[in-house]
């Protein structure tokens, strides 16, 4: 073999060690991002509290190593959330369906997010949260308040969840494995 | 850590022996040992309670399983200590050979420890409970005590309204309080009123803190997240070396709530002190915070007092 080759293999190594993922968890305040983390986890869900700042945590899943950033979601952290879009390889929004009223402005939240150079290409998923609730809109239509059909510049999935029980988080925790932007 | 196995394993064995050399030498049990020779407070009900929790003593175990029954049917309140601690203490002293005219003093210092250690049992309880409660805007009572908290904290200027956005100013994320409070329910708000109630200035130097323009932070949500510290701390028996060394206080919610408003003003202390870049460096601050606390909780000689001594530049 010739030294290159070895070069080579070593690099392949070194490039791929336990394919390290950087997922990025947005949304409003109280749309239950940090009750997610726990759940991809695998903690308890009951101790919640409101995320000053943020959240971390490193979660195995399907060969992957996903570095899971839960970003607080009130308005006066939101600012900040720009700090944490480089290097992103999967974006994950959290909506809180039963929350109607502020369906606007968490649309008008991601539209701004999806417009971020950052951000850019980054595959998109958005869990439609808080199904269990007898109010809580379906995830068709959350997907139409969102605009989602419009995004043409990146994949995109919407995955209806119950975040307090697992419903659906697997589902699209699959989804996200299966999309992996292939790195430069 | 094999070493610790071993040496823990050996323990076991050799305990009755040790106990059994010590009881022939000193003519004491242990019971009395640690009684007269522990400091009283933490040192002292914490070594008692170990003891009996490792008591191989038929009688012993049936006193340990019958206290727990009481807590359980939340019965371990003071009217009722002379009923139920008398004939336990009897009991033991019975079993254990100790003469109650010669060590008077070992059955009131013992009777201390006991009421301590259950209560802190009954306190676990009380306080899981009023976690479990999730704030409710149909409950009345709930209601009043989220609007006396704004009437406490900010006496000169009255809401216009419930649901508004001046409930940012005293750190709650929106509009509306109520989805705030999430996981710690009633007891997040429970614990920020007793802090405005009892300690009126401490509270209000806390919030101005809260309100700098440069190391501000968000006070409610911050308060919260101490109610969480303060719930584990509770839990997984950190909380104990407060609990027993409040002089004159058995472990009760009251105790506890001062426990929050201790770990609150210290909190701001600390945050202020590090001059933070900005709100996203809470994380760390509270995990280095929180690492210092369980320091402190560790030495069972440490006493904990809030100084509140207020700078009033």
């Amino acid at each position: 073999m010739s030294f290159q080759g070895l070069l080579n293999i070593l690099k392949k190594l070194r490039s791929n060690p336990e394919k390290e993922l950087r997922l990025l968890l947005l949304g409003l305040d109280n749309a239950g991002k940090t009750t997610l983390l726990k759940q991809l986890a695998s903690e308890d869900v009951n101790h919640v509290t409101p995320t000053a700042g943020f959240n971390i945590k490193s979660v195995l899943s399907n060969g992957f190593k996903l570095n899971v950033w839960d970003i607080g979601g009130q308005r006066k952290i939101r600012p900040y959330w720009r700090n944490y879009f480089e290097n992103t390889d999967i974006l994950i929004y959290v909506v809180d369906c039963s929350d109607h009223q502020r369906l606007e402005e968490t649309s008008l939240e991601l539209a701004e997010l999806l417009q971020d150079d950052k951000l850019r290409t980054v595959p998109l998923l958005v869990y439609a949260n808080k199904q269990d609730l007898p109010s809580a809109l379906p995830a068709s239509e959350v997907a139409q308040h969102l605009g989602l059909h419009l995004i043409r510049d990146r994949t995109w999935q919407i995955q209806a969840c119950v975040a307090t029980d697992g419903t659906g988080v697997k589902e699209g925790m699959e989804w996200v494995c299966k999309n992996i932007p292939v790195k430069k | 850590m094999i070493i610790l196995k071993i040496w823990s394993v050996l323990q076991w064995y050799l305990r009755p022996f040790i106990k059994w050399f010590l009881r022939k030498t000193t003519r004491l049990c242990e019971l009395q040992r640690i009684c007269y020779g522990e400091q009283a407070g933490a040192p002292r009900t914490c070594s008692v309670e170990k003891s009996l929790m490792l008591s191989r003593t038929q009688c012993v175990k049936e006193i340990v399983t019958y206290l727990d029954n009481v807590v359980n049917e939340r019965r371990f309140v003071s009217e009722y200590f002379t009923d139920i601690l008398d004939p336990s203490i009897s009991i033991i002293m019975r079993a254990k050979k100790i003469n109650p005219k010669l060590h008077e003093s070992f059955s009131v210092s013992f009777r201390k420890c006991l009421e301590s250690i259950w209560s802190y049992k009954s306190l676990i309880i009380a306080i899981e409970e009023l976690r479990c409660c999730q704030f409710d805007s149909n409950n009345s009572e709930h209601e009043k005590k989220l609007l006396r908290l704004w009437d406490l904290l900010v006496p000169d200027d009255k809401l216009e309204a419930r649901v508004t956005k001046k409930w940012q100013h005293i750190g709650f994320q929106g509009d509306d309080p109520k989805t705030d409070f999430r996981g710690m329910g009633i007891l997040g708000l429970e614990n920020l009123l007793f802090f405005a109630t009892e300690y009126p200035q401490a509270s209000s130097h806390v919030l101005s803190h809260s309100l700098h323009p440069k190391y501000g932070y968000t006070f409610a949500i911050v308060g919260i997240n101490l109610t969480s510290m303060a719930y584990y701390l509770l839990q997984d028996g950190s909380a104990k070396t407060y609990m027993f060394n409040a002089r004159n206080h058995l472990p009760s919610i009251n105790l506890f709530h001062r426990f929050y408003c201790y770990l609150f003003f210290e909190f701001d202390k600390m945050w202020i002190e590090s001059k933070p870049e900005n709100i996203m460096e809470f994380s760390i601050i509270f995990k280095r915070f929180e690492n210092a606390i369980r320091t402190e909780l560790a030495d069972p000689a440490t006493v904990f007092r809030i100084n509140i001594e207020i700078d009033t530049i």
